[in-house]
């Protein structure tokens, strides 16, 4: 180690009781894997084998990248909207009230019915999981946003008010700054369920993705294969939250 | 020397009247402070003058022009709050520069007017910190930086140094008292403190139990000796404060 203590941190990013408990998690899983059989639950040298072989393939980027785009597209739309609907609420108090009442309504709204909805409306396309992606993150960055837009500390805007800052100054220096954190906040909740819901979706009608493949995967009985590309999901959300969400918060925080 | 700040008449009602009248002439480099038992009215007093509340009855002028709420004025405000309304999200120069923008003051030259204001406030070698990494006497220090920065013509200040300790806020007077030699600004001065208003103000304004007027306007010309001037207030804000709660309870 070139720095004094910078072996001591490497054992600490590990989180060695974690490890430990992933350790007897596997030798558990391997005898019940040796119980009930392959089918029903694969060995974990199975799954790692199986992680190897999509690698060398390239089919992980095949199946991951086709996911990936749908949510970017799905999920990027609705950040796109749930920032005009920000806006509005932030403009004017009668969009307030009828943005309240949309985004009651679509957190309310299962899953299942934009799966089927998307369906009739879009068939067997792209669009079915990339709607669906859409209308299930949308409520969650738009609560994120207008909440963000309704904490604006007033008396910040006052103080804009005497030194006359015009609207589109008050907007730049005070109203963006005060929401982004809010915007970030939902964004990485969000993105989050758009990687649950689109792999969902995907089950029907489409031929690529995560979703489609562990569905396929499960019907031609190769169970090892619907455990790998569970694998690649978490590896896709735990990536993008650390290489994305947190150096973007960390960026905002660096006031604090 | 010329009047810079009239009020006239000026009164507010709320659900229940809180100022009465209040008039008062204001000379070009006074430094007022206004003074009162809590809740008659100072802080509202202040916002009227400052175009940030309309008034129910009367008028303010500033420079011979009236002071109407949401107006622009062709004369510069700054004001100093009880707190100190930084943006936590810029640097103590990036504030201030801020709000020399709409004065059409190129960016250089923003930079530098900042940098000297900033200066004057005992803030030099501060300028690039954000306001959440400096004490809370350095961030009303940086407000007062900000709203000398325009070149008000007048300056309101409301209990600038309420949230100080004791210590702070010595040294605050003293800055304050210090910068208004310096710049000669017209400043208007909320205070509780008598012994603040005492040491600071060149002319006091004691106002009355709610519906407030104005009870007395002293010159705080040394030819009073302090001690007796302290005195002679506090038995005045006593018996304003019993006035107001007698009020309260008949």
């Amino acid at each position: 180690m070139a720095q004094p203590g910078g072996g001591r941190d490497w054992v600490a990013r590990l989180h060695l009781p974690t490890l430990g408990v992933m350790l007897v998690i596997a030798a558990v899983w391997s005898l019940l894997s040796w119980r009930y059989g392959a089918y029903v639950l694969p060995s974990p040298a199975s799954v790692v084998r199986g992680f190897g072989e999509i690698l060398a393939t390239g089919e992980v980027w095949t199946h991951t990248g086709a996911s990936l785009y749908r949510i970017l597209v799905g999920f990027g739309g609705a950040v796109g909207l749930a920032v005009l609907m920000g806006l509005a609420a932030f403009l004017s108090p009668r969009a307030r009230g009828v943005v309240h009442d949309v985004l009651a309504v679509l957190n309310a709204t299962s899953v299942f019915v934009w799966i089927v909805i998307s369906i009739i409306w879009f068939g067997l396309s792209n669009w079915a999981p990339i709607f669906t992606t859409f209308m299930i993150t949308l409520p969650v960055v738009a609560s994120n946003i207008v909440e963000g837009v309704e904490n604006v500390d007033r008396r910040l805007l006052e103080m804009g008010d005497v030194y006359r800052l015009p609207g589109r100054e008050k907007f730049r220096s005070i109203v963006i700054p005060s929401t982004l954190p809010y915007l970030v906040a939902g964004m990485k909740v969000g993105f989050g369920l758009a990687l649950k819901v689109s792999v969902v979706a995907e089950i029907f009608g489409v031929t690529s993705g995560i979703g489609y493949i562990m569905n396929y995967s499960r019907e031609i009985l190769e169970t090892q294969m619907v455990f790998v590309w569970a694998l690649v999901m978490i590896l896709v959300m735990m990536v993008t939250d650390k290489l994305v969400f947190d150096a973007v918060s960390r960026r905002l925080a660096r006031w604090r | 020397m010329a009047v810079k700040l009239q009020v006239s008449g000026v009164g507010k009602d709320y659900l229940i009247p809180v100022i009465d009248t209040v008039s008062f002439s204001v000379e070009a480099g006074e430094f007022v402070c206004l003074l009162g038992p809590n809740g008659c009215g100072k802080t509202t007093l202040l916002r009227i003058i400052g175009g940030l509340e309309p008034a129910t009855r009367g008028a303010v002028l500033l420079d011979d022009r009236p002071v109407v709420a949401g107006d622009v004025h062709t004369r510069k405000v700054g004001v100093v709050f009880q707190e100190d309304r930084l943006l936590p999200w810029m640097t103590l120069a990036e504030n201030v520069a801020l709000v020399l923008k709409p004065l059409g003051v190129p960016a250089a030259e923003r930079r530098a007017i900042a940098r000297r204001h900033l200066g004057l406030a005992g803030l030099a070698g501060f300028e690039g910190y954000y306001p959440g990494r400096v004490s809370g006497g350095m961030r009303q220090r940086a407000a007062i930086a900000r709203a000398l920065a325009i070149e008000p013509d007048v300056l309101l200040m409301d209990e600038p140094f309420g949230a100080l300790d004791a210590q702070n806020r010595r040294i605050m007077q003293t800055e304050v008292r210090r910068i208004w030699q310096q710049t000669g600004r017209t400043i208007l001065f909320v205070t509780h403190s008598i012994e603040e208003a005492v040491a600071i103000g060149t002319t006091l304004l004691m106002m009355s139990a709610r519906p407030s007027r104005l009870r007395e306007l002293i010159r705080n010309d040394g030819r009073v000796e302090r001690a007796k001037l302290i005195d002679d207030l506090n038995t005045m804000i006593m018996e304003e404060v019993e006035r107001q709660q007698g009020g309260a309870s008949a």
